[in-house]
C-alpha cells in the first residue's frame, strides 16, 4: 500500500464547484436578513407571470418602449463597433511595429482606452444625461463608449494573437505595410471578431435595458414603474415581450455564428476558423440601412449630441470628501463583487449537476437563467427588497442571479457541444457507457475538460461584476456604487469626480489581476 | 439454435435495423456472443462496425430490432440500465481517458458506477484503491509507479495500455472494442492485441473490430459486415483471400462464399 495522503490541490472536475462555498455562509446569514413581510408580494408577482395584462394600451406602450430600447442596444452596438476596431487596430503591437517599427504607441493607446472601459455605461449614462439632456443619444453613447473601449481591447488581443508568420512572409515579399496587415491578419482576425461582436449585442440589449430603469428611456423605465406601483401584470407584459425578443436574438446570433464556422464565446483564445465571408460582409451591408432607419426612428442626429446644456457650477468641499471611509467603502465593493462572483461561477456548474438526471431538467435551467439575463439587476434587487433587508448580502444577490443567467447558459452550451472534437464530451458518453450516473458523468466527464476555460471565463466575469456594483447601488449601503448614485441625485459634483476616479481605478486594478488569474488559468 | 432467453449468452441481437445511408446503416443484424468467445468484426470502412458496438454498447437505440444483455432487454428504470451497462466494458478508438486527471483518478473512474458520491468526490482529492490499481497496471504491463502520473504524461502506447487497464477496472463480462488497433504501428498492434485477448478469461467475452485481417488468427469467430448486414459467422481458419476480396471490394456484385 502506498501513501493516501490528502492533497490540497482538488483535481480539475471540482475547481468549478469550489466557488459554491460561499453558499455555505450565506445560508447561516440570510435568515436574520428576512425582515418578516413582503411574502405576498412575492407570492403576487409570481402569480401574475401567467396572467400578464393585455391592455391594448399598456400593450401599444410596452411595444413602442421595447422598440426604443431594441433601437438604442442596436445603435450603440454598431457605434462601439466601428470605433472599437479601429481603437483595437490602434493598440495592437503588431499592427504599429509593422507600420512604424515601434510598438510603444499600442502601450500608450491601450492605456489611455482603459479609462473609458473602467466606467460602467449606467454612470457614463448619467454623467452624459446630466450634460445633454434626456434623449436617445444618451444611451446610445452611454453603451458606445464603453463597449468600444471593450471591443477594441478584445480586437487588439486577438491581433497579436495571431501568427506572425504570413505577416513576415508578405513583408519579406515587398508588399507595402498596410495591404500586408490585411491581407495576412484580416482574413484571420474576422472569426474571432465577429463571434465576440454577436455577444456584445446581447450585452447591448441588456445594458439598454439597465439603462431604461434608470429613466434613460425606453422599456427599463416601464418595467420600474410597474414595479415600484406594485402593478405586476403590467410588469410581467414588458418582461414577456423582452424574454421573447431576447431569446430570438440570442438563437439568431447562436444560428449565425454556427453558420459561418465561429468559435464560442469560451473558446475564443483560440484561433477559429470562419466561413461563408462574402456572406457575411453582406449580412454588414445589409445591417447599414437598418441601422439609419432606427436613428431617424429615434429622432437621433448628430446635432444633437453638440448641443450642451450648462453643468451645475462646481462646489468643491474637497477636505469634506477626503474624509469619506474611502477604505471601508472599497473593501465592501470588493466583498461584494466577490461574493456575487462566487455564487455565480460556483452554482452554474452545481445546478447543472443537480438536473442532469432529469430529462426537462435543462429546460428549466434554461427558463430560470434566461430570467436571470433578462432582469436588469436593480430590478431584482427591488424585488428582493420585499422580503430582504437592504445591504451588500441583498446587493450580491441580485448581481449573481443576473451573471448566473449569463455563466449558465455559456456553460449549458459548452456541456452541449457535440462530441466531435476530442475532449468534448467524448469522455462523458463513454463513462455513461460504462454504467456511470448522469451527474458523475457529467462531473468527470464534462467538467474535467471546461473547468480552466470555465473559471477563466468566471475570472473575466468577475471583472465585469465588479464593474456592475454600481447598478445595484440603489439597494442602500452597498459600497462606492451606493454613494455614486446619491452623488449623482445630489448634484454633489466634488464627491462625483472622487468617486468615479476611486472606481475607475479599482476596475483597472481588478482588471489587471482578473487578466493574471485568466491567464495562469489558460496556460497552466 | 438456442432458446432466445437462454441467459448464458451474454449479448443477442435480434433482427437489429439502423435505417440510414453509408456507415451509419446496419439491415436485420442478428447474432449472439457467448461466455468466452473471442469474436473478431470484419468489414471494409462505413460497413456498419461502429454502429454495431454502439448498439451493443447502448449507445444507440436502434429503431427496429432487440438487444439483449445477459438474456435481458435494457431496464426501463435508469439505475437497472445503468446496472447492466456497468456489465459491458467499451474500448474507444479514440481511448476517451480523462486528460485533466491522473492515471489513478482514470483507472477508478471505472468504477463510479458502483460508488457512490462521496467516494467520487474523494477520488478528486486522494489516491484510493491504489492495490487494485497497481494490479491492473501490471495486468496490461505498465509500472505502477504511473498511477500519480498526469495521463498528459504517458506516450501514446502507455496510453493504450492504460485504456485496457480502465476496462479491467471496471470488471465486465463483455468487452467491445472499436478498431482499437487502427492507429498503431504494426508491432504495437500485435502487442495490444494478444494482450487483450488474454483478458478473456472465465466467463468473459470479447468483440473486436477488426480492420487488418491478417490479425484475425488469434480469434474463435469471425464475423463480418458488408453495407450494413451481416455477411459472414465462421471461424478465422475458413478466411480465405477471395472471401477478403469480396468483402472489401465496394462493386456489389460478387458471389456469395462461405456463407453459414
Amino acid at each position: 500500500m502506498t501513501t493516501t495522503a490528502w492533497s490540497w490541490r482538488p483535481a480539475a472536475p471540482l475547481l468549478p464547484l469550489l466557488p459554491a462555498l460561499a453558499l455555505l455562509p450565506l445560508l447561516l446569514v440570510l435568515p436574520g436578513l428576512v425582515h418578516g413581510g413582503g411574502w405576498d408580494l412575492v407570492a403576487q408577482f409570481a402569480a401574475a407571470a401567467m396572467t400578464p395584462s393585455l391592455n391594448p394600451l399598456l400593450l401599444r406602450t410596452a411595444i413602442a418602449g421595447l422598440g426604443i430600447t431594441v433601437g438604442i442596444a442596436l445603435l450603440g452596438w454598431a457605434l462601439s463597433l466601428a470605433l472599437g476596431l479601429v481603437g483595437g487596430v490602434l493598440s495592437s503591437r503588431i499592427v504599429w511595429r509593422t507600420c512604424l517599427g515601434v510598438a510603444w504607441p499600442a502601450g500608450a493607446i491601450r492605456r489611455f482606452l482603459a479609462v473609458p472601459r473602467s466606467i460602467h455605461e449606467l454612470l457614463w449614462g448619467l454623467l452624459l444625461l446630466q450634460l445633454l439632456g434626456l434623449k436617445p443619444a444618451v444611451a446610445m453613447l452611454a453603451i458606445a463608449i464603453p463597449y468600444a473601449a471593450l471591443v477594441a481591447r478584445v480586437v487588439s488581443d486577438l491581433l497579436d494573437a495571431l501568427p506572425t508568420a504570413p505577416l513576415q512572409a508578405l513583408r519579406s515579399s515587398g508588399a507595402p505595410a498596410g495591404a500586408a496587415l490585411l491581407t495576412a491578419l484580416g482574413p484571420a482576425l474576422l472569426p474571432g471578431a465577429f463571434s465576440y461582436g454577436g455577444y456584445r449585442l446581447e450585452c447591448a440589449l441588456r445594458s439598454a435595458t439597465l439603462l431604461g430603469v434608470f429613466g434613460l428611456g425606453g422599456l427599463g423605465t416601464e418595467l420600474r414603474l410597474s414595479l415600484q406601483s406594485l402593478q405586476f401584470h403590467e410588469l410581467w407584459t414588458g418582461l414577456w415581450l423582452l424574454l421573447a425578443v431576447m431569446l430570438s436574438l440570442e438563437a439568431l446570433l447562436r444560428a449565425l455564428r454556427h453558420r459561418w464556422g465561429m468559435p464560442s464565446r469560451f473558446k475564443l483564445t483560440t484561433a477559429g476558423v470562419g466561413r461563408s465571408g462574402r456572406e457575411l460582409l453582406l449580412a454588414l451591408l445589409g445591417l447599414l440601412p437598418v441601422l439609419v432607419l432606427v436613428a431617424v426612428a429615434l429622432e437621433i442626429s448628430p446635432a444633437q449630441l453638440l448641443a450642451w446644456q450648462p453643468l451645475p457650477p462646481l462646489q468643491a468641499n474637497w477636505p469634506a470628501v477626503l474624509a469619506l471611509p474611502w477604505a471601508a467603502l472599497a473593501a465592501t465593493t470588493l466583498g461584494l463583487t466577490l461574493l456575487a462572483a462566487c455564487l455565480a461561477v460556483g452554482v452554474a456548474p452545481l445546478l447543472l449537476l443537480l438536473v442532469a438526471p432529469w430529462p426537462w431538467g435543462r429546460l428549466l435551467l434554461r427558463a430560470v437563467w434566461a430570467m436571470g439575463r433578462l432582469w436588469p439587476p436593480p430590478l431584482t434587487a427591488l424585488l428582493l427588497l420585499f422580503v430582504l433587508k437592504p445591504g451588500v448580502i441583498t446587493a450580491a444577490l441580485a448581481l449573481a442571479f443576473h451573471n448566473l443567467g449569463v455563466l449558465g447558459r455559456l456553460l449549458l452550451e459548452a456541456c452541449e457541444d457535440t462530441a466531435d472534437q476530442p475532449g468534448s464530451g467524448g469522455a462523458e458518453v463513454a463513462l455513461s457507457c460504462s454504467g456511470c450516473g448522469p451527474r458523475l458523468a457529467l462531473l468527470y466527464g464534462r467538467f474535467s475538460g471546461l473547468a480552466r476555460s470555465y473559471l477563466a471565463y468566471g475570472a473575466y466575469r468577475a471583472d465585469v461584476i465588479l464593474r456592475e456594483t454600481v447598478v445595484v447601488g440603489l439597494v442602500g449601503a452597498a459600497g462606492l456604487g451606493s454613494l455614486l448614485l446619491e452623488a449623482l441625485s445630489s448634484f454633489a459634483v466634488d464627491e462625483l469626480i472622487a468617486l468615479i476616479a476611486v472606481y475607475a481605478l479599482l476596475t483597472l486594478l481588478g482588471e489587471d489581476l482578473s487578466d493574471r488569474v485568466r491567464q495562469r488559468l489558460l496556460s497552466g | 439454435m438456442a432458446p432466445p432467453t437462454e441467459p448464458t449468452l451474454l449479448l443477442e441481437l435480434r433482427g437489429v435495423t439502423v435505417p440510414g445511408r453509408g456507415a451509419n446503416r446496419l439491415e436485420e443484424v442478428s447474432l449472439q456472443l457467448r461466455p468466452g468467445e473471442r469474436v473478431a468484426l470484419l468489414g471494409a470502412s462505413g460497413a456498419g462496425k461502429s454502429t454495431l458496438l454502439a448498439v451493443a454498447n447502448g449507445l444507440l437505440t436502434p429503431p427496429a430490432g432487440a438487444v439483449l444483455w445477459q438474456g435481458a432487454a435494457p431496464a426501463r428504470s435508469s439505475r437497472l440500465r445503468q446496472r447492466q451497462r456497468s456489465r459491458i466494458g467499451t474500448l474507444w478508438q479514440d481511448l476517451r481517458l480523462i486528460e485533466e486527471l491522473t492515471v489513478q483518478q482514470n483507472l477508478n473512474a471505472a468504477r463510479l458506477a458502483d460508488w457512490g458520491w462521496p467516494k467520487a468526490l474523494a477520488n478528486l482529492l486522494q489516491p484510493l484503491e491504489t492495490e487494485a490499481n497497481e494490479a491492473a497496471l501490471r495486468e496490461v504491463d505498465l509500472d505502477p509507479a504511473l498511477l500519480p502520473q498526469p495521463v498528459t504524461a504517458l506516450s501514446g502506447g502507455q496510453r493504450q495500455r492504460l485504456a485496457i487497464a480502465r476496462l479491467l477496472r471496471q470488471q465486465p463480462a463483455l468487452l467491445l472494442a472499436d478498431e482499437p488497433l487502427a492507429q498503431l504501428d504494426p508491432r504495437l498492434a500485435v502487442e495490444l492485441l494478444a494482450l487483450l485477448l488474454r483478458q478473456v478469461t472465465g466467463s468473459r467475452a470479447l468483440l473486436l473490430s477488426l480492420h487488418r485481417p491478417d490479425l484475425a488468427g488469434g480469434f474463435d469467430r469471425v464475423l463480418a459486415l458488408r453495407a450494413g448486414k451481416l455477411v459472414l459467422d465462421t471461424t478465422p481458419a475458413d478466411l480465405n483471400p477471395a472471401l477478403l476480396r469480396w468483402l472489401y471490394d465496394p462493386a456489389p456484385a460478387a458471389p456469395r462464399i462461405g456463407t453459414p
